[in-house]
């Protein structure tokens, strides 16, 4: 009767003195994994962007939330004209990173990405080539 | 026929066929690369290597090696898949692997063997291509450097096109595919190599970028330029018609287009096209909405209906079937006018009237298929490939693959000429009538004519003068005679068209005559094919829309306009200020008319005068039918959703029918059965029974000579004789708002002989003045081989500097050509 009551305290002693699982967000930040699929990011080679607009990432993403344009640059080689990515829709499953025929696109740490307006949430071109 | 063994299976096939095409029956795949259905055989890509029992100790390709009886063949065992293998890697060895920014992914014959043959690594090493690339060109784009070497490009442009822009130059590694002294390219722009390549070393510029062919979603319709009735397949994404895309079981053309059928779909997604009915207040068409506009439309034709005598209505060949037959109710019956016509009055004659009288229907009595069984055609004008390039096609195909004589009665020479064996003979232009006569007169006097009703009467209208008239010579006229008469199959080809006003009911007639006089009516292969402009030419003729009860012609609307007989003119889709003779009677009458609606997809030039202006929609907005040359009725699907506000001819025409007391017409399909009942020949038709395929319409034909009086232009001293007709890249007014023609054509010209532009000091590109009794006009000068000395040829598409400015309606214009 009284053993499993001892039990019980003795696993919350335990705890008072071990370090706490939670953390005091914002103020203490977590350490997020290496492998943690964030905000998209677009990568950048030559002072433009990787992307060559094949449309394989809005092919394979299983939630539709990437939208592409192409367009004919002056060397007439194809560009992404467009790039949208629909964040409110985005189920961070990393298909397009893993689609990506040229290394255009990868997946940050970048997990705070609440918003006050719908429309800060489809993030473009410029905003997707900003992440670091 | 000769059994065989495809990998386990029996198969039964004709003496003629390849191991390809036996294990195409029998379902087996065997992979290929340079092989195509249309093609000769080549043997070039080696990817459709296999095994025969009876010839073991090499793999042998399937495309190239004709079945022998009692053949063992494999075409799956570790030796050929190791051989298919070698060959992709060699073509891979070169091919740069730019697979994400080439347009032909996803429809690449070399992606996808690569895929399934799993050639994930390559045992050499070389250096890619360095070709440059060709982006000059506004519809084909070629990167040399994707080209594999099938030379189907090649093969197919020498083959059916018959053009020859292609060709292999170089040898060994440094062979690649040439054109002309390896400069840009330049050719007809017909597309046919693009369709064809197997990997992206040809690309549809227009479609560059565009979308992956994938995303594209693929929807079967019909052509809506000409009366070809060509089958098309639009690549649709987002509500938008971004290409064509190719389907080699497409029609009897095989999936075959010209140029305005695969670069001219532009104009369904141009940003000029009109999304909000327009109405005139204060002298400006501003817009409105559609309850205001069809209120206006209803109330004058209501008004109409007391006078139905001051009421006349317009319509272009281009609609479906079913809008037609609501167009006919509407006016005919609800508001019950007859001046009801089409396509400028003489446009559908040589139907309406020419095979009425000849034949008593308002068809051709043969059909497309009957040209390549043709042992000799007749081709009246060579501009029948203008006209009709993909019948072009057919002749070419033909003539090069049956034998088939070809001989080429015409104003001017042309590329049809130029076939192997073609005759052309080029009599004084307008002369056809005469010419027709002329024939028919030496077929009676070789003793070549078989009876006919109506023999005595033709054999008493005919002249000696007829022959003097075409200025040809009498050996030359009994040769063409007797080559018509005795062939056992002969055809006679004769297109028409708003450009070519001498192809009336008395051609259609003259032709006929010679058709029935030598016996050639009723045959397989023979006969007279008599082929309509528009898309759906031969549907309008079937339909009657057209005077029949004694109303006026659309000649005789544009008069009673000018004089203000007729107060209300509803035209849909046509545009006379541009296509109708005689520009400025056209204009005057359309300022006349108390009230002028007009149902078009843009603010075209007759568009611009109305006082209601609806927007309706293009053949890819809609579905319905179309009756196509040789009467086959075809189903036209709906491909997007109509753009801004515009609403289909249908659901205008079915509203305001209601509005006025007639039924209301709610489907489409609905209407098709009744068409189906009313319509002879399209008795038990439906549009399911359409099919893909589409269905022949059958005609009984109850043959009759008719005597016709030749009226031959006799030529006038110091002056040029105009003719008029189509461009290759251009049909009606239509497709000067597709995007791919106008690269290609963008202007109306004047065409000139070497010798008239030499004697004028003429250069190609100069300008010069044309004047006739009418008006004058400014074009740029063509200067060339095919028109003869002292003719003018001009196309009649353009809205600036537009030909009608200086004809009246008459098959040769006589005009003076100056600086």
């Amino acid at each position: 009767m009284i053993m499993p009551l001892i039990n019980g305290l003795k696993i919350t002693l335990k705890h008072m003195f071990s370090k706490p699982v939670t953390l005091q967000y914002p103020t203490e930040r977590p350490d997020v994994a290496p492998g943690f699929r964030g905000l998209h990011a677009l990568n950048v080679s030559h002072d433009r962007a990787k992307c060559v607009a094949c449309y394989l990432c809005p092919t394979v993403c299983p939630a539709k939330c990437i939208t592409v344009e192409a367009g004919e640059d002056a060397n007439h080689d194809k560009y992404a004209a467009v790039y949208e990515i629909d964040m409110l829709r985005c189920i961070f499953c990393g298909y397009c990173v893993e689609a990506c025929p040229v290394d255009a696109i990868r997946m940050t740490q970048t997990f705070e990405l609440a918003s006050y307006k719908r429309a800060d949430f489809t993030y473009n071109k410029e905003r997707l080539l900003e992440k670091k | 026929m000769v059994n065989l063994t495809i990998d386990e299976k029996q198969v039964s096939v004709g003496k003629d066929a390849t191991i390809y095409d036996a294990a195409k029956a029998a379902g087996v795949k065997i992979p290929i690369l340079c092989h195509d259905k249309k093609l000769h055989p080549f043997g070039g890509c080696r990817m459709c290597l296999v095994e025969v029992e009876q010839m073991k100790g090499r793999l042998i390709p399937a495309c190239t090696t004709p079945v022998t009886e009692g053949m063992i063949v494999r075409t799956v065992t570790d030796e050929i898949v190791k051989a298919r293998k070698l060959v992709l890697e060699l073509l891979l060895l070169k091919h740069p692997i730019d697979c994400p920014v080439c347009d032909a992914a996803g429809d690449c014959d070399l992606q996808n063997l690569t895929y399934e043959y799993k050639v994930n690594t390559n045992r050499f090493v070389d250096e890619k291509f360095n070709h440059a690339i060709d982006y000059d060109n506004p519809l084909i784009e070629r990167d040399m450097n994707r080209c594999i070497h099938c030379g189907k490009c090649a093969r197919i442009c020498d083959e059916i096109v018959s053009y020859g822009a292609y060709t292999f130059i170089n040898r060994g590694i440094e062979a690649k595919m040439g054109t002309e002294f390896d400069g840009p390219l330049n050719c007809e722009f017909c597309g046919s190599c693009v369709s064809v390549c197997p990997v992206g070393a040809l690309n549809s510029r227009p479609f560059k970028f565009k979308a992956r062919w994938w995303a594209l979603n693929k929807v079967k319709s019909v052509c809506s330029y000409c009366g070809t009735g060509c089958q098309l397949t639009l690549g649709v994404k987002d509500n938008k018609v971004l290409t064509t895309v190719y389907d080699e079981n497409q029609g009897f053309h095989n999936g075959q287009l010209c140029t305005r059928g695969r670069f001219g779909y532009q104009f369904v997604n141009s940003d000029r096209r009109l999304t909000t009915p327009l109405v005139r207040k204060n002298g400006q068409l501003v817009e409105a909405t559609w309850e205001e506009a069809l209120k206006l439309v209803t109330d004058k034709l209501a008004a109409a209906k007391s006078a139905p005598a001051s009421a006349a209505a317009l319509t272009t060949a281009r609609l479906t079937n079913e809008e037609l037959f609501v167009f006919g109710k509407l006016f005919k019956e609800t508001v019950g006018t007859d001046n009801v016509d089409h396509s400028a009055g003489y446009a559908h004659e040589a139907l309406t009237k020419g095979a009425k009288a000849s034949f008593g229907i308002t068809a051709s009595p043969s059909e497309i298929a009957d040209i390549q069984k043709a042992e000799q055609l007749l081709v009246v004008k060579s501009d029948a490939y203008e006209t009709h390039p993909v019948i072009g096609f057919e002749i070419n195909l033909g003539v090069k693959r049956k034998g088939v004589k070809l001989q080429i009665v015409s104003d001017k020479k042309g590329k049809l000429g130029k076939l192997p064996g073609a005759k052309t003979a080029v009599h004084a232009p307008g002369a056809e009538v005469a010419l027709f006569n002329a024939l028919c007169a030496s077929v009676i006097e070789q003793g070549l004519a078989v009876d006919a009703p109506g023999l005595a009467e033709l054999k008493g209208s005919l002249s000696a003068a007829d022959a003097q008239a075409t200025g040809l010579s009498a050996e030359e006229i009994a040769a063409i005679a007797k080559e018509f008469a005795t062939a056992e199959k002969a055809l006679i080809i004769l297109p028409i068209g708003q450009g070519y006003p001498g192809h009336d009911a008395n051609l259609a007639q003259a032709a006929a005559n010679l058709a029935i006089l030598t016996g050639k009516i009723g045959k397989e292969g023979a006969g007279l094919l008599i082929m309509g402009e528009k898309n759906n030419s031969q549907g309008a003729a079937d339909l009657g829309i057209y005077p029949q009860k004694g109303g006026l012609t659309a000649q005789q609307i544009i008069d009673g306009a000018a004089s203000g007989s007729i107060k209300t003119l509803y035209i849909a889709g046509e545009n006379p200020v541009v296509s109708y003779p005689n520009r400025a009677k056209v204009e005057k009458a359309l300022d006349a008319v108390d009230f002028l609606v007009v149902a078009d997809l843009f603010l075209t030039e007759t568009a611009a005068k109305a006082d209601v202006v609806l927007p309706v929609v293009s053949f890819a907005e809609k579905s319905g039918t179309f009756t196509s040359l040789g009467r086959r009725v075809q189903n036209v699907r709906q491909a997007i959703k109509p753009l801004g506000l515009a609403k289909s001819d249908f659901e205008v025409l079915s509203t305001l029918n209601s509005a006025l007391g007639g039924a209301r017409y709610a489907k489409q399909g609905d209407v098709f059965a009744e068409i189906a009942s009313s319509v002879a020949g399209y008795a038990g038709l439906t549009q399911a029974k359409l099919t893909d395929q589409g269905v022949v319409v059958p005609v009984t034909v109850s043959a009759k000579l008719t005597a016709v009086a030749a009226k031959t232009p006799a030529a006038q001293a110091g002056k040029f004789a105009l003719v008029t007709g189509s461009a290759l890249y251009h049909n009606g007014t239509m497709s000067r708002f597709g995007e791919g023609p106008m690269y290609v054509c963008p202007d109306g010209y004047a065409e000139l002989s070497t010798d008239d532009a030499a004697a004028l000091k003429v250069a190609e590109g100069d300008t010069v003045k044309l004047t006739s009794a009418t008006g004058s006009v400014s074009l740029k000068a063509k200067v060339g081989k095919r028109v003869p000395k002292g003719v003018v040829f001009a196309p009649y598409h353009f809205g600036e500097a537009s030909i009608n400015s200086i004809t009246d309606g008459a098959a040769v214009t006589f005009v003076t050509v100056g600086k």
